[in-house]
């Protein structure tokens, strides 16, 4: 028998991140790109491997197939394993019919087949919306020093941000004494990040009292957590200070990604001894041009550049033809933007066509409504036609003819 | 496919002397190459996008470097349990020793050759940078019904140990192997890249080791009247290393976009080891032009006509131009670099200048602090 793992994390992956618009119609959230050449996924995954977990289940359910291309066997974050390693885990059929994930906790209810196999003394939850570099290691230690039943990972927000958060009440000794679901008026800064880790045989227990009882959803911070806490179970917070950031929104997302080329962030993803793995793509080294200008930005394999950018993110195979002009933006693969063309405050998503003259998105200075303004969005695979316009805020997810 | 009943062998030491400067330290497959390949990559992926699914690399001496980059070939999907990719270091038996030449070599690896189950042989050496269809060489050679296939190109030879000119008919059979005395003129000149049978290689290796030759290519032209030899010609993208001087140009070649569209065909992708890099970050003042410039790049300062491999620093103030700067290389504020190559991990320290000539670039050795 091969070593018995301490701990397993299981990935709540099944999300749609609806919030994402027209960047998650065909793919799951935790797919989305990110950074030049990363998806959302590979933090958490990246996290797990660097953390000395390498049992990872990954509970997938709203679009799974580029999730679980991506995924694969796990080899780009060394979870190609012969005992553990990472598993696609899909609803499936039971002998009592078929269900679909009804809430987080029930996800992992019809999986507790699964860890049983591993038979692991902890488990680590965790969410497939976040950037963020994290030692769950370190959290465990804190989970078995406090011989904690359930352990939350928080961290403080802003105060004026904090009713959008799952707060908590911490006492001295670190223990949890109340939960606020974003209330009006906070009396906390503590955010949860969405990552427990739960004494197995005591989170088994609530799972299967949950999914007995009437009219619950059946989700870990509605339901599981709570009941928990009633029951007086030790419930400790754990405070992270990092770089953390959701990216559940097209704001966020956007917000995310340029807060790479803010040298006062706290997110080095070159660091050598915590690095982020992901899927690379097969390219030759990016070419910048002599007529390009690139400041302040972010370029990554495979794209030819030979117009003007400031401030944005490229992803792999983007070209950027003389005279276009790329700022404040992020440009999936495959993306062309053709001569003249302006891109701005704007994200493209992949294999879209830029014509010439187009214009895509607006300086929020030029706005005469600052409420009016917002980051445009261009859908996979979408043509925006010679000379049109894509007005702020917009979200366009099927080809724009020209100005003409 | 037809590839299937190949064997593809690759010499990874072949022509070491010809860059002395840069195979001081590695294998000529592991000497690096537009800013994030290795030699051996052209070869191996070759092979792997004509659908070769055995390969030999046959290595002699420096090979840790090499061993690193290719490990058990997962990168080219060569790890299998059916075939794959095997690395053939020198085998010690009473009969071969550390390898000398070509014919020792193959022969020191003929019971490979003789487990490979396979009808056709290629033989390639990492000296040679280009995409080639291996796949319409290996049907030319069934189509001619050729004994043996040589792969040539045509232009202006390269200067170096056992360059040699193809001499055909009308019909692309080879009739003469002749040295090369001028080196001003175009010529159909041979690539080193061969199809052969495997018993007739077989054959051949057991005749000459008993003959104490040394050399394969004159195994073959001795042979002419024998064989049927063909010719095959290469075309596109086609560069031979062959001097310190050639490496430089060849490099710089890529920045012209033509070049560029000819090596890296995206239906025939070069496959590299990955290295988990972030993207380029190109900082507040940075003027890059005509360059390519690999992931892992922090560049603040200015660089012109050069290429940079991953994870190189150039800091406020730099002047780079007309530059090869290897992995991890480290540029100081204000530093002025023209027509240099840099080997790995080279640092160089504020306030230097380093300059070459375009027909003669300075060299640094690795690791080297200026």
């Amino acid at each position: 028998m091969a070593i018995k793992p301490e701990c397993i994390a299981m990935l709540l992956a099944g999300g749609q991140g609806s919030r994402l618009g027209i960047l998650t119609k065909s793919i799951a959230k935790p797919a989305v790109p990110y950074g030049g050449k990363y998806r959302i996924i590979d933090f958490p995954l990246s996290n797990c491997v660097n953390s000395g977990i390498d049992t990872v289940g990954v509970l997938t359910q709203y679009q799974p197939l580029e999730l679980n291309d991506y995924i694969g066997n796990g080899q780009s974050w060394d979870l190609d394993r012969a005992n553990g390693g990472v598993h696609i885990l899909s609803p499936y059929q039971q002998i009592k019919g078929t269900e679909w994930y009804k809430g987080t906790a029930n996800a992992i209810y019809q999986n507790i087949n699964f860890i049983e196999r591993y038979d692991p003394e902890y488990v680590l939850i965790l969410s497939g919306d976040h950037i963020y570099k994290m030692d769950y290691s370190k959290m465990l230690d804190y989970h078995k020093e406090k011989n904690a039943d359930c352990t939350i990972a928080m961290l403080e927000v802003p105060w004026e941000e904090a009713s959008r958060f799952g707060l908590m009440l911490v006492n001295e000794d670190g223990s949890i004494s109340e939960f606020e679901e974003k209330p009006k008026n906070p009396r906390s800064n503590k955010a949860s990040m969405g990552v427990y880790i739960f004494t197995w045989e005591k989170l088994r227990a609530y799972l299967i009292a949950d999914e007995a009882k009437e009219g619950s959803s059946n989700d870990f911070g509605h339901d599981v957590i709570p009941a928990m806490h009633e029951a007086g179970e030790r419930m400790f917070a754990y405070q992270f200070d990092g770089y953390w950031k959701d990216v559940g929104t097209i704001n966020s997302l956007w917000d995310a990604n340029l807060d790479l080329l803010n040298p006062k962030v706290d997110l080095d993803l070159n660091d050598d001894s915590w690095k982020i793995y992901s899927k690379s793509p097969t390219a030759p080294p990016h070419y910048i041009g002599s007529a390009a200008k690139v400041e302040n930005s972010m370029i990554t394999e495979g794209c030819e550049i030979e117009g003007n950018i400031d401030f944005s993110v490229l992803f792999a195979n983007v070209t950027v033809e003389e005279g276009a002009e790329v700022r404040y933006s992020i440009v999936m693969p495959g993306t062309v933007i053709k001569k003249g063309a302006v891109v701005q405050y704007a994200i493209v998503a992949e294999d879209a066509v830029i014509e010439p003259g187009a214009v895509v998105g607006e300086s929020p200075e030029n706005m005469a409504d600052i409420n009016d303004w917002g980051v445009a969005v261009v859908g996979n695979g979408v043509t925006v036609g010679k000379g049109a316009k894509v007005a702020p805020k917009a979200m366009v997810d099927t080809d724009i003819g020209g100005a003409e | 496919m037809a590839a299937k009943n190949v064997l593809g062998m690759i010499f990874s030491n072949a022509y070491d002397e010809a860059l002395p400067e840069l195979t001081a330290l590695r294998t000529m497959g592991s000497i690096p190459f537009a800013g994030r390949y290795r030699l051996i990559d052209f070869p191996l992926s070759n092979m792997v996008n004509a659908g070769i699914q055995k390969v030999g690399v046959i290595t002699k001496s420096n090979y840790r470097s090499l061993m690193d980059h290719i490990g058990n070939g997962k990168a080219w999907d060569l790890s299998r349990k059916r075939e794959g990719m095997t690395i053939l270091p020198p085998y010690n038996s009473t009969e071969t020793g550390a390898f000398k030449d070509k014919v020792d070599s193959l022969y020191g690896s003929i019971d490979y050759l003789r487990h490979a189950d396979k009808d056709l042989v290629l033989c390639t050496d990492c000296n040679v940078v280009s995409t080639i269809d291996y796949d319409a060489i290996i049907k030319a050679h069934t189509a001619s019904n050729a004994d043996v296939t040589l792969a040539y190109t045509n232009g202006i030879p390269p200067k170096m140990r056992a360059a040699t000119e193809l001499v055909m008919d009308a019909q692309g059979k080879v009739t003469a192997c002749r040295g090369i005395d001028c080196y001003s003129s175009a010529i159909s000149y041979s690539l080193k890249i061969m199809v052969i049978s495997r018993t007739l290689l077989e054959r051949l290796l057991h005749e000459a080791h008993s003959a104490g030759q040394t050399s394969f290519e004159q195994i073959i032209a001795s042979n002419l009247q024998f064989l049927n030899v063909y010719g095959y010609e290469v075309g596109g993208f086609v560069r031979v290393l062959s001097s310190l001087g050639s490496y430089y140009e060849a490099n710089l070649a890529l920045l012209d976009r033509a070049n560029r569209n000819l090596l890296f065909d995206p239906e025939r992708p070069v496959f590299t080891k990955v290295r988990d890099e972030v993207p380029a970050v190109y900082g507040l003042n940075a003027r890059v032009s005509n360059s390519l410039i690999a992931d892992g790049c922090k560049i603040e300062g200015e660089v012109e006509n050069s290429i940079l491999f991953r994870g190189v620093t150039v800091a406020k103030g730099a002047k780079i131009k007309d530059s090869i700067l290897m992995q991890n290389t480290y540029i100081g504020e204000n530093v002025s670099l023209a027509s240099v190559i840099l080997d790995k991990s080279v640092v160089v320290k504020p306030n230097k200048m380093l300059c070459g000539a375009q027909n003669y670039p300075v060299y640094v050795g690795k690791g080297i602090v200026i």
